[in-house]
């Protein structure tokens, strides 16, 4: 079996650790916890007939007085970068992150979820930032809360790790 | 120091001390804590491990340790703070620190709180005061804007008053504002400040409101005296717009009252000369004039921009601000673009 390591990389309380538990465990809590440091969590995956184990790598949130610890990014054979859509500067943080890793580890695929779907009406993040986002970064928007497209989010990266268009 | 000392030391500190021997065979060379006994329950002091039983986390990091200790670097690598969850379904938050001691390659296994809780709590609390802070400002931005808006409102219906009795046209008092925004641009003006120079600027003649029909719409040359009335307007938009408190506004007195000053101190209503009239009602000097000159008028056709540009040359020598008519002709394509893309619409 395949075993690929991904991170799940943005801003404080966006919803990465929301995002791992409802893909990897089905369930969804409305109470926030933040993350200190790193936590992987696993899950097996059979992407056109091939079984893959993810190892997802949940990175403690950046906010003013944290940087992400760049040793937790070794080895990673992609990346998702999440976003809050009712928070206008995740995204910035989002990108700029990117910028980081590609910096970091090159061109290695990587997924962008904007989170927080359920509630698109209170989206802070305008369609036009969204259309202004590289077209090679591809962008999810997901909802741990709902579910929706929380398994595609995974999916897609995966497909992408393995080169299946 | 004693073998036994140590051992006490590490137990104190809560410490498992492992050591990497050259098979990669992982000996534990303390009695191990009781927090790592709810991960490798069987195991004691002089027990092994194999580096596929350590946590995901663990193996990740060797790679750096080895890292490390093929180095022979001194002093100590620190893995960072990871959380691992035990078979007993409970957490801990951990951190392994590598170093190399006369050769031996050392990982010490460490609790950075024995709960996991106590470092968290303090994290949950700063990232929800982060999280309300932004909220916060969230809203001041949002009732901030709504006033903004509230005064744009306030400003566009005066605008149109004036209008309503002027020659001028709406698309001239919308291409007045967009041009001065984007010459206080150039000059570096904070981006309020260029704002309120956006919709100050097409009131410079809101005074005219006071300026009786029979001159403000005589078809012909003005009188002596009927220039004298007409002259007034920029005293009284000053005027109508002063003592308001609101910055909008008072940038709007500043240039209806200072518009008609000239750099040579010819003007009126003050003659005030060269810098001693206000940056903006110097910069809406030259982008009125400029306006007038390239649009038709009633009793003139509209000049070509190289023959207004010429014009404006000769008048910076004494009505307009030469300095800041520099500016105006260095961003001359971005003014060129605002007169093309705002032609004869009412506001």
């Amino acid at each position: 079996m395949i075993q690929k390591k991904i991170c799940l990389l943005g801003a404080f309380s966006v919803g990465k650790t929301s995002l791992i538990k409802r893909f990897v465990e089905s369930i969804f809590s409305e109470k926030y916890l933040t993350t200190i440091g790193v936590k992987i969590n696993k899950k097996k995956l059979s992407i056109a007939e091939q079984d893959i184990n993810l190892m997802i790598w949940d990175l403690e949130g950046e906010d003013d007085y944290t940087e992400i610890n760049t040793n937790y990014l070794r080895g990673s054979a992609g990346y998702i970068l999440v976003a809050d859509g009712t928070r206008a500067k995740t995204l910035d943080s989002a990108l700029s992150i990117h910028k980081m890793v590609q910096d970091l580890l090159g061109d290695i695929p990587a997924v962008l979820a904007i989170n927080k779907a359920d509630i698109e009406d209170q989206w802070l993040i305008s369609p036009e930032s969204i259309d202004n986002i590289d077209k090679n970064l591809t962008v999810i928007k997901t909802s741990a809360k709902s579910g929706d497209n929380v398994e595609a989010l995974f999916t897609t990266l995966s497909q992408n790790m393995l080169g299946i268009k | 120091m004693s073998v036994t000392t140590l051992e006490k030391l590490y137990s104190e500190l809560d410490f498992a001390v492992l050591s990497i021997c050259k098979n990669d065979l992982i000996t534990c060379l303390t009695e191990p804590p009781s927090w790592f006994k709810h991960f490798y329950p069987s195991l004691n002091k002089g027990g092994h491990l194999n580096q596929e039983e350590l946590p995901g986390f663990l193996q990740h990091f060797m790679y750096d340790a080895e890292d490390h200790w093929q180095r022979k670097q001194s002093g100590q690598l620190k893995s960072g703070l990871w959380v691992e969850e035990a078979p007993d379904d409970t957490e801990w938050l951990m951190e392994a620190t590598a170093v190399l001691v006369e050769d031996d390659r050392l990982l010490l296994l460490n609790l950075t709180d024995k709960d996991h809780g106590t470092h968290q709590k303090k994290q949950q609390l700063m990232r929800e005061n982060l999280l309300t802070k932004e909220k916060l400002e969230l809203e001041v931005h949002r009732r901030t804007q709504q006033i903004r808006e509230r005064e744009e409102e306030i400003a566009i219906r005066l605008i149109s008053a004036a209008v309503q009795r002027d020659e001028e046209t709406g698309a001239h008092i919308r291409r007045i504002g967009l041009y001065s925004a984007e010459m206080a641009k150039e000059l570096g003006w904070p981006l309020p400040l260029v704002d309120d120079i956006k919709l100050a600027a097409p009131m410079h003649d809101i005074g005219k409101i006071g300026i009786p029909d029979k001159i403000l719409q005589k078809p012909g040359r003005l009188t002596e005296d009927e220039f004298a009335i007409m002259k007034d307007h920029s005293r009284i938009g000053g005027e109508m717009l002063a003592g308001s408190g609101i910055s909008l506004l008072n940038t709007a007195s500043i240039i209806a009252n200072y518009h008609h000053e000239k750099w040579d101190g010819s003007g009126y209503p003050d003659g005030l000369k060269g810098k001693e009239i206000p940056e903006a009602a110097r910069i809406v000097a030259i982008v009125d004039v400029y306006d007038a000159l390239v649009h038709e008028r009633v009793y003139k056709k509209a000049f070509s921009e190289t023959k207004t540009l010429a014009i404006m040359n000769e008048m910076a020598q004494n009505h307009l601000d030469p300095n800041l008519f520099a500016v105006f002709l260095s961003i001359i394509d971005r003014i060129r673009e605002i007169k093309d893309q705002n032609q004869d619409e009412e506001i």
